[in-house]
């Protein structure tokens, strides 16, 4: 064994015989103890990806490895060296939090009395310690998720692939998980986040790639992502409900209104102008309030997929 | 310190370890389910081997062995292939489905596991039908050691059949479809709750060379004495297709979209 690397190479995968193409050559390297993000909008091939690595559907060409092993060829070694958290909900309606979680980690392999003092860390961190002896039937949506996370990595692969971790989470608990991401990594494991929740995804990751069309657009470190974006700012207008959007100013770059937050980038030097303008908004009793900071990955995610992130939806 | 995998796990001691665990989380999954399961296939069974009898006056002692022992047969029968592949399908149209199959464990203690599953479903509800069908009809049993055989036989079978069905079949609501239609056709077309013979020739025929009609023979050959001929026959054309069925799932398992 030379190492554990996680390396896609031109993976391509295509459903109704070619006519919809869900990856186009994505090629993705992840070292062990990185966190990397894959960030896109719905429909853009995220969870087929994922999909292909631990071998649920097949690449059309393309290889997917793990260290010396061919996970597309050994789909069981797939499932043994990955944990995979879905999308999709748990089925743990008829477990106990605990025993949901002891039994995942003896399936995975792991010794009984490291499995239950890991469980029992992790519940502890994740704050969710009230829910042990209560089935999954009677938990929240996002207890269950953090339940889950806890049942896929009690006993981590080499590969860790989070599908949407956060869904369903409160703000707090989302914190204390994502500080446990980041643990994974420290442990070792390479972390696969999938992901449409841009401005948390810019804390937690190494490493981030931006996935449209099935197609992987950009990748680097988010501040490199974001090299693009210097010299500009990020002007958030939060608009009286029922207003319609104001006429904006040429000066403003890539609008988008969800709900009553209108944000749109400016040049720096036209931060006076943007600062009048909005000014003259809220003397007019179209907006409330507004912001001007420095850009956020969001705005490149803007710029690069044309789409906004649910984050703003939900924040809106 | 938590340590990552260094290899994949192989052997049998990984083989039987994979198996007993999923035939937990199998067990427990079932759990809010398991009694209502229980309660009705044990009212099926109770309900065939006393209800075709009511069509009767009086209902001769070898035809009410025939019913009891048929109504057993049946129960085996319909949890392997009718019940199992609706609980899988239910995974699968509620997206549970994922996480279950993405597991590490291999697919076949993944499969062997399930046939357990069933046999915990289904050999009580056996039992009743034979409870039943000697309260009723005041039957006595002779029941020998091929019963194991011919139980585990027939389980396995069903249960093959229905698990390739379950996951060979990605759209779900087609999967409860089908689960209907064997369903109706055990009951009604298949002569396990009446002799062979009372059938059209052809579709007699075609029975012969079906696995069904003989789950009906080994199992009685368990329960009875005298009552069935021919076993060997029988025992052969099961375990063929056992074994091709288990084939037929092994692929069915393989297969990746």
């Amino acid at each position: 064994m030379t190492g554990w690397t996680f390396r896609a190479q031109n993976v391509n995968k295509s459903y109704d015989g070619g006519k919809t193409l869900a990856n186009r050559d994505v090629s993705i390297t992840i070292e062990p103890g990185e966190v990397y993000g894959l960030l896109g909008p719905n429909g853009a091939g995220k969870s087929t990806f994922v999909k292909q690595i631990i071998g649920m559907l097949a690449p059309d060409t393309g290889t997917i490895t793990l260290g010396d092993y061919d996970l597309v060829a050994d789909p069981d070694a797939a499932r043994q060296l990955c944990s995979y958290l879905p999308q999709a909900p748990m089925p743990i309606d008829s477990f106990k939090t605990t025993e949901a979680i002891r039994l995942t980690g003896a399936i995975r392999g792991g010794d009984p009395p490291a499995i239950a003092a890991r469980a029992e860390s992790m519940i502890e961190a994740l704050q969710i310690g009230e829910w042990r002896q209560i089935l999954g039937a009677k938990l929240s949506g996002g207890v269950k998720r953090l339940v889950g996370f806890v049942m896929v990595t009690v006993v981590p692969g080499r590969v860790v692939i989070l599908d949407e971790p956060t869904n369903d989470v409160d703000p707090l608990r989302r914190r204390l998980l994502w500080r446990e991401v980041r643990r994974l990594g420290e442990l070792g494991a390479a972390v696969f986040l999938v992901t449409h929740n841009v401005l948390e995804a810019e804390k937690a990751v190494d490493r981030l790639g931006i996935i449209t069309d099935g197609r992987l657009i950009a990748e680097g470190t988010p501040s490199s992502l974001k090299v693009a974006d210097r010299g500009q700012l990020r002007l958030q207008l939060m608009l009286v409900p029922g207003t319609s959007t104001p006429e904006l100013p040429e000066m403003v770059d890539q609008p988008t209104r969800v709900g009553n937050n209108l944000v749109g980038v400016i040049p720096e030097e036209k931060a006076p102008d943007a600062i009048a303008w909005a000014q003259a908004q809220m003397a007019l009793g179209i907006a409330e309030e507004y912001a001007l900071g420095a850009t956020t990955l969001e705005d490149v995610y803007i710029r690069l997929t044309g789409h906004t992130s649910a984050e703003t939806e939900v924040v809106a | 310190m938590t340590a990552l995998p260094a290899a994949t796990r192989s052997g049998s001691g990984y083989w039987l370890a994979s198996m007993v665990s999923m035939l937990r989380w199998q067990l427990t999954s079932l759990r809010l389910v398991f009694p209502v399961l229980l309660v009705v296939q044990v009212l099926i069974a109770a309900g065939f081997t006393v209800g075709i009898g009511l069509f009767f006056d009086e209902v001769p002692a070898p035809v009410a062995l025939f019913l009891s022992t048929g109504a057993s047969v049946i129960t085996l029968i319909t949890v392997g292939i009718v019940v199992a592949p609706q609980l899988i399908a239910d995974e699968k149209a509620s997206g549970t489905y994922d996480f279950t199959w993405s597991l590490p464990c291999p697919r076949s203690a993944a499969v062997a596991a399930w046939v357990v599953v069933n046999a915990v479903v289904a050999i009580p509800s056996m039992v009743a039908a034979l409870a039943v069908g000697s309260w009723r009809y005041g039957l006595s049993f002779q029941v020998n050691w091929r019963v194991a055989t011919a139980v585990a036989l027939v389980l396995t079978c069903a249960s093959l059949i229905g698990y390739a069905l379950a996951h060979g079949i990605p759209n779900p609501n087609l999967t409860q479809i089908l689960a209907q239609v064997f369903a109706f056709t055990i009951f009604g077309f298949t002569p396990i709750n009446y002799p062979i013979d009372n059938l059209p020739g052809w579709l007699a025929s075609l029975h012969r060379l079906l696995p069904f009609y003989h789950m009906g023979v080994v199992v009685r050959d368990g329960l009875t004495s005298g009552l069935v001929g021919e076993i060997a026959v029988s025992y052969l054309t099961l375990g063929a297709w056992t074994l091709i069925v288990g084939g037929i799932t092994a692929r069915a398992l393989r297969q990746r979209r």
